[in-house]
C-alpha cells in the first residue's frame, strides 16, 4: 500500500472516481482513492440513474448542460451504457405547467432545449400511459439515464490503467493538518501522506471535516427506491409525476426503477417503510394500470446529502490548505459526476476553473450566506 | 484456472444466464466481493434474487479467493423477498380506483 501520495482523494463513489480519471487524463496519476465499503456503495449505488439538465437555476443547468456532454464522451469512450431518453416531467394543474414554462424559457437562455407538450406528444414518447388528469408535461430532450455499475466499474479500470491506486475496505478516520495545511489522512490501515485532499464521502464528508474544525452544514435524508422484473424496451424517457414527486424509468436490463416522495427525518438510518410500496404504486397503476400485474423484485433505501440550498458544495475549503470538497448533491451527485470530476480536477491542479458557475458553490457561499435555491428536486 | 474456458457453458445464475466462466473470469479481473460481483455480472437481481445461486457462487469465491464462505460477506436482502405482483401493494385492493 503506497504510504505517501501527491493527492488523496476519500471516497469511492461518483465524484472520486470522476476526479481522479481527469486527474490522470492531465497527467497528474499520483493520486490514491480510499473507499471504507467498496467501490459505489454510498449514494452511487443506490441512485435512480437519472441525468437531466432540466433544473431551475442557472448553476444547475450550466453545469448539467457540460455533464450531459460529458456523460456522451465518457460513455463512448469507456464503454459503459448511457442513453439520452429524454425527461418527460407530468403536470396535473395549471399552476405547475405555468411554472415549468419560466422554467422552460431559462433552459433554453442556456442552450437545454426543452419545451413544453400536451398529451399527443405525451402519449409518443411514453406509449401506454393513461394521461387521466394530466394537462400537459415538459419535455426534456437531452436528458437521459446511465448504468451507475457499468460507469463506477469502467471508471476504476481506467483510473487504475492510468496508474491511479484504489483501495476499498479503508476507513479515513481523521484529516491531518499542520500549520493550516494537510500533510495527510488516518486510515483504519494506518496513515497516508499527501499535499492535496478531496473529501467526496457523502455526509461522512461532514464528519471527516470535523476532524479540521470546518463544519460543513449538510444533512442525509433518506430516499426510497424499488425495481421491478424486467419487460423489454416500453418507454425510453424518465417520467415524473410533478404533484406527487413519483419517478419512473427503464433501466438498461429492462427493469421498471420507481420512486416517490415519502417525508422523512434527517440523519434518520436507511430503514425500509412498510408504506413505501403502497405509496409509490399508487400514482404508477394511475399512469400505467397494466404495471398492476408487474411484479416487485427489490426495495432498497439511500441518502440524499443536503445541503442548505440543494445545490453541492464543491472546490477548496478555505481555512484549510489543500483541502478540497466535493458533496451535499442533494439527490444529483450521479448525473453531476463528470461535470464535478472536471472542475474538482481543475481546482486541485490550481488551474482556471473552466466553468466560472461552479466558483459560485463554493463554501464560501454558505458562510457568506449567497444561497442559490434550486426548486426541482425528486423523489 | 483462468487459462482454458469451458466447451459447454455451467450456467450459475438462471435468471441472468451466467456462467461458471464469467464468474471465475471476473473474480481473476478483481470483483473479489459478492456486492461487486453481483453487479459486475447482476447475480442474484433477477426474480430469484439470489436465492438460487448465492450459495453456489459463494462457494466459487470462497474458493478462488482461498477464504472460508463464513468470511465473506453477504449482500444486503431486499423486500419483498419473493417476487410479488404490484396489485398485491395498492391500499384497499386492486379495485380501488374502479369504485
Amino acid at each position: 500500500m503506497k504510504r505517501r501520495s501527491k493527492i488523496i482523494i476519500v471516497g469511492g463513489g461518483i465524484t472520486g472516481l470522476s476526479t481522479a480519471y481527469f486527474l490522470a487524463k492531465k497527467g497528474e496519476t499520483d493520486v490514491v482513492i480510499l473507499e471504507k465499503n467498496y467501490l459505489g456503495s454510498g449514494s452511487t449505488f443506490r441512485c435512480a440513474t437519472g441525468i437531466r439538465a432540466s433544473f431551475t437555476t442557472e448553476e444547475h443547468i450550466v453545469l448539467q448542460k457540460k455533464s450531459i456532454e460529458l456523460w456522451k464522451e465518457l460513455s463512448e469512450e469507456l464503454g459503459f451504457f448511457y442513453l439520452r431518453g429524454g425527461y418527460v416531467w407530468l403536470f396535473s394543474e395549471e399552476k405547475h405547467l405555468e411554472a415549468f414554462k419560466e422554467f422552460s424559457k431559462l433552459h433554453n437562455k442556456y442552450g437545454v432545449p426543452t419545451r413544453i407538450i400536451y398529451p399527443d406528444e405525451i402519449k409518443e414518447l411514453v406509449p401506454r400511459i393513461n394521461l387521466e388528469g394530466i394537462i400537459g408535461a415538459l419535455f426534456d430532450p437531452i436528458a437521459g439515464k446511465a448504468d451507475p455499475f457499468g460507469t463506477i466499474f469502467a471508471l476504476a479500470q481506467a483510473c487504475r490503467k492510468m496508474g491511479v491506486e484504489i483501495y476499498t475496505g479503508v476507513k479515513v478516520n481523521k484529516i491531518i493538518t499542520e500549520n493550516g495545511k494537510v500533510r495527510g489522512v488516518d486510515t483504519s490501515a494506518g496513515v497516508i501522506e499527501g499535499s492535496k485532499i478531496l473529501v467526496a464521502a457523502g455526509y461522512g464528508t461532514r464528519e471527516l471535516l470535523k476532524t479540521v474544525g470546518v463544519d460543513i452544514p449538510l444533512e442525509n435524508f433518506p430516499h426510497h427506491s424499488m425495481v421491478t422484473e424486467q419487460f423489454r424496451e416500453t418507454f425510453k424517457p424518465l417520467v415524473i409525476d410533478w404533484s406527487t414527486s413519483t419517478y419512473v424509468v427503464q433501466t438498461k436490463d429492462g427493469n421498471f426503477l420507481m420512486g416517490t416522495e415519502v417525508e422523512e427525518h434527517p440523519n434518520y438510518p436507511l430503514l425500509t417503510r412498510i408504506d413505501f410500496i403502497p405509496r409509490v404504486v399508487k400514482t404508477i397503476v394511475r399512469l400505467f394500470p397494466w404495471m398492476r400485474e408487474v411484479h416487485v423484485l427489490r426495495y432498497w433505501t439511500g441518502y440524499y446529502v443536503m445541503s442548505p440550498d440543494r445545490h453541492p458544495i464543491l472546490g477548496p475549503v478555505e481555512d484549510v490548505e489543500g483541502l478540497y470538497v466535493g458533496a451535499g448533491y442533494s439527490g444529483h451527485g450521479f448525473m453531476m459526476g463528470p461535470v464535478v470530476g472536471t472542475v474538482l480536477s481543475e481546482w486541485i491542479l490550481e488551474e482556471k476553473v473552466s466553468i466560472p458557475q461552479a466558483e459560485r458553490l463554493t463554501l464560501r457561499r454558505i458562510k457568506e450566506g449567497k444561497l442559490i435555491y434550486e426548486k426541482a428536486v425528486i423523489g | 484456472m483462468g487459462g482454458e474456458r469451458r466447451k459447454e457453458p455451467i450456467i450459475v445464475c438462471r435468471c441472468q444466464n451466467v456462467t461458471l466462466d464469467e464468474i471465475e473470469k471476473a473474480i481473476e479481473e478483481g470483483f473479489t466481493d459478492l456486492e461487486s460481483l453481483k453487479r459486475k455480472l447482476r447475480i442474484g437481481m433477477g426474480p430469484c434474487q439470489g436465492r438460487t445461486c448465492l450459495p453456489i457462487v459463494i462457494r466459487i469465491l470462497a474458493r478462488k479467493t482461498r477464504k472460508k464462505p463464513e468470511e465473506l460477506l453477504i449482500p444486503t436482502s431486499r423486500p419483498p423477498i419473493v417476487p410479488l405482483p404490484i396489485k398485491l401493494f395498492l391500499v384497499g385492493g386492486e379495485h380501488e380506483e374502479e369504485e
